[in-house]
């Protein structure tokens, strides 16, 4: 078996520690080996066209990857992802391609099957191309027992953009919610599961309920009346804090 | 600031070939670019006020084209060359006209006066369309009509069942509200000479139209009992009382105007109406549309006959007789008929000729005329020999109704930049003048279905031909409204319906990629607004990558800033960026080696 290091990304730890502790301490289960990278790729500084100082930056994240002497590269993020696909020496999969194979923790399989909440399932536009990921999150939202539905027409390769993409929020914030509040509209329900913490946030702003896939799978079952989870992205001190307090959670799990 | 040239080719490449800018079939087939698409889909949404309007922007005359154009738009619309069921577009026009137009609606701002003068001769489609051309330019228009009424041939050519004089009368109208004045009844050369307009104007259009009939030299045409259409439509027109028509009748000819010569004569007395033609059935020129009421009028016709001898008694026609005609044009597309050796003989008391007309000299032969008799212009410019005067219409080479406009409006763009001092030709976009084939190349959509064209009610054969009453009663709402949607929306805006900044920039991106290559610049807020989802790229039929164009944008943008980005709101990505890979907030967990 190749030895992995899993990189959780920006959004997901600044949103969402636990989330990440808890991925963590199961990939560990199964490679007991794993290392764990959290830094960013470098896709905000690449969308803003600072070319230079993102092939600095990016170089940098190469260099942690291989100080772990990793050949596979697990990540959470799409950004990530494609960008990660830039560097030579390793692998990248996605962690929602993974899961699958894998399997989640058993205690957690069917364990939604009471709810009645119909999920409309978000594909993240920046991976319209991999299928595996699609099938992945879908394959997840099943496992845990909820039940989901695609936007027709708009779903997989054919998703739209939740308006967060290409730095756009604080270059034009007006055109960025259009796009936000576009896209809560195609959703046939109410409840909306993403699987990147960006996403959310956008659909949040947006009027939306969402919800990360790894809120569904480690946190408690959403029913119809239940609030979705606090906006921390858009608190800039919360969510530095949570970005600090995961790094001390990584710290801690792999002790 | 400068570009890198892999920026400007690509921009470059989009300008040219981004088809956002291309017209749709029907629009590019209109010698006058009315917008059809836009209005019929209007009308399918029940926004029929708009629609007349979107018609208006373009056309004085929407009740009276919806009516009598020719329609080649629907020839070119996708759902013809498609399933073989266009649009009913001329319908839907003539249904918009008569539901929702209302002179309070229509624009009759003009440009500041110029004090110069223009002389139109003619009241036709194009003479009318000059006159409102240049009035609206801020000349001071007259036009001189020969006749007492207006319209032209759409007067005295078109029969009032296909269009009643009181449209035409209201939507001329419009050019009395734009202070274009009226001689009319003054016939040019022998009221009023056509030196004297010279002399007296600034500029002079000449657009009086092909309204001379002619009985072709073949034996025995010197019989009584025989005249043109010209002259048959015109007298039919202005007082079809004093018509008189033998029972039996032949029509010679097998376009749109031997078929109103035919039904009119029906409406004048005749029983037994007959069109001959030198076509055979599925060749003659006329319209589908006219050669279905001709029949269901019980008008019988005889196709592929060519006239070989009038036969006569006491020199009043009796009879023709045709010889069979083989084939109408030769091997080049030139009109030569050859004919066989079968013969047809038929009886009749009134024989009409419908085969074609030709101009009445306007001008005390200051004009040089070529076939037809049609003024020899300058094809592009509609010039003449004298600098000043331009002609339009069926008299310099027009064929049908909306023909005659757009050649009338070209001879106000010319015109009007005579009047200006400026060149006829320097930087005119002469395409845009007529019409041409559209460009478009895009799938159909993908939930396209063959769905069958919707026809507008008709009166009853038998009771029409009693009367010139108008025989089509157009469409109800409903059907026009179902029509309406039908249209399969031939243009190329996929990237606009799915991107929304785009459509707070710019109509497409070709028109955009074109303003950057103009202006060598653009706004860095375009450029940062892109959210490089690909969305527009998955629908776009050329595939370009609009994300990587705005990225190599934002590149060269910050390069030239000093290596940060020019938007201030970035400011925050970039504190953001340098916290994200700050130590603090970074780890590396190395597993496996404790």
């Amino acid at each position: 078996m190749s030895r992995k290091v899993f990189l959780p990304g920006c959004a997901l730890p600044s949103y969402n520690p636990m989330n990440v502790e808890a991925v963590i301490k199961h990939l560990k289960n199964i490679y007991p080996d794993l290392s764990v990278v959290q830094k960013c790729c470098g896709k905000p500084t690449q969308a803003v066209g600072q070319a230079a100082k993102f092939e600095e930056r990016f170089a940098g994240l190469v260099e942690d990857i291989k100080s772990c002497e990793a050949e596979e590269a697990i990540v959470a993020c799409q950004s990530c992802m494609k960008t990660l696909a830039k560097g030579k020496g390793y692998k990248t999969t996605s962690l929602w391609e993974l899961l699958p194979q894998i399997g989640l923790p058993k205690e957690l399989v069917g364990k939604a099957k009471g709810s009645d909440v119909v999920f409309s399932v978000h594909d993240s536009c920046s991976v319209r191309d991999y299928t595996g990921i699609h099938d992945g999150i879908r394959w997840i939202v099943n496992e845990l027992g909820y039940k989901q539905v695609d936007p027709e027409g708009r779903a997989r390769e054919k998703a739209r953009c939740c308006g967060f993409g290409g730095m756009v929020v604080p270059a034009n914030p007006d055109v960025a919610l259009r796009v936000m509040k576009r896209r809560v509209d195609d959703f046939p329900t109410e409840h909306i599961v993403v699987y990147c913490a960006a996403c959310r946030q956008s659909f949040i702003k947006a009027g939306g309920k969402a919800w990360h896939i790894l809120d569904l799978v480690f946190g408690d079952v959403v029913h119809a009346n239940t609030p979705p989870p606090e906006d921390t992205l858009s608190k800039p001190l919360k969510a530095w804090r949570n970005r600090y307090r995961s790094k001390q959670l990584i710290k801690s799990a792999m002790r | 600031m400068a570009y890198d040239n892999s920026v400007l080719d690509k921009a470059r490449e989009i300008a040219q070939d981004c088809q956002g800018g291309h017209l749709s079939f029907c629009s590019a087939r209109c010698p006058m670019h009315t917008d059809a698409m836009g209005y019929v889909n209007l009308i399918g949404e029940n926004k029929v006020t708009e629609a007349l309007l979107k018609i208006r922007e373009v056309v004085f005359l929407p009740g009276t084209l919806g009516r009598i154009c020719a329609h080649p738009c629907e020839d070119k619309c996708r759902r013809n060359t498609e399933y073989g069921q266009p649009i009913s577009i001329a319908a839907l026009k003539r249904y918009a006209a008569d539901k929702a137009d209302d002179e309070k609606l229509w624009n009759t701002s003009k440009k500041p006066a110029t004090g110069k003068k223009a002389a139109v001769i003619g009241c036709g489609p194009a003479g009318a369309q000059a006159a409102i051309d240049l009035a609206k330019e801020g000349h001071d228009v007259t036009i001189y009509e020969k006749l007492n009424v207006v319209g032209g041939m759409m007067r005295v050519g078109i029969p009032e069942y296909r269009l009643p004089r009181n449209v035409i009368d209201f939507e001329y109208t419009y050019l009395g509200k734009l202070g274009i004045q009226f001689k009319m009844g003054v016939e040019v050369g022998k009221d009023i000479s056509f030196d004297e307009l010279v002399k007296n104007y600034d500029v002079v259009i000449v657009a009086n139209g092909a309204h001379k009939g002619f009985v072709p030299p073949i034996k025995g045409s010197e019989s009584e009992g025989i005249t043109n259409a010209a002259d048959f439509l015109r007298a039919v027109s202005l007082d079809n009382k004093s018509v008189k028509v033998g029972n039996n009748v032949i029509v010679v000819g097998g376009g749109d105007v031997a078929m109103d010569c035919a039904r009119s004569a029906l409406r004048v007395g005749a029983t037994n109406v007959t069109v001959v033609s030198l076509e055979k059935k599925d060749e003659m020129p006329a319209s589908d549309h006219e050669q279905h009421g001709a029949l269901e009028e019980g008008i019988t016709f005889h196709c592929g006959w060519g006239g070989d001898e009038i036969l006569n008694a006491d020199g009043r026609v009796n009879g023709v007789r045709f010889k069979e005609c083989t084939s109408v044009f030769d091997a080049d597309g030139r009109f030569s008929p050859a004919y066989g050796e079968n013969k047809l003989e038929l009886e009749c008391d009134t024989l009409i000729f419908a085969t074609g007309q030709v101009v009445e000299d306007a001008t005390d032969g200051t004009l040089q005329r070529g076939g037809g008799g049609r003024y020899s212009v300058d094809k592009q410019t509609l010039e003449t020999a004298i600098d000043k005067v331009f002609a339009a219409g069926d008299c310099a080479g027009g064929t049908i109704v909306i023909e005659a406009m757009a050649l009338g409006r070209k001879a106000a763009i010319s015109a009007n930049r005579f009047l200006a001092g400026q060149d006829l030709k320097a930087d005119r976009d002469f395409k845009m003048e007529f019409h041409f084939e559209s460009t478009l190349d895009i799938p159909l959509p993908e939930d396209a279905q063959d769905l069958p064209r919707k026809y507008t009610n008709a009166l009853d054969p038998k009771e029409r031909i009693k009367s010139f009453v108008e025989c089509d009663l157009g469409f109800d709402g409903d059907v026009a409204e179902e029509e309406g949607q039908r249209c399969l929306k031939c243009e190329c805006k996929k990237c606009m319906t799915e991107c929304i900044m785009l459509n707070d920039f710019t109509q497409y991106p070709g028109e955009m990629f074109e303003k950057f290559l103009k202006d060598g610049d653009i706004e860095p807020l375009v450029a940062y607004s892109c959210n490089m989802c690909d969305q527009c790229t998955i629908v776009c039929p050329e595939e370009f990558k609009f994300a990587e164009l705005f990225g190599a944008i934002r590149r060269e943008m910050v390069k030239a800033n000093n290596g940060e980005s020019p938007m201030p709101g970035h400011k925050a990505i970039k504190m953001h960026q340098r916290l994200g890979f700050s130590k603090f907030f970074t780890v590396v967990a190395k597993g496996g080696k404790k």
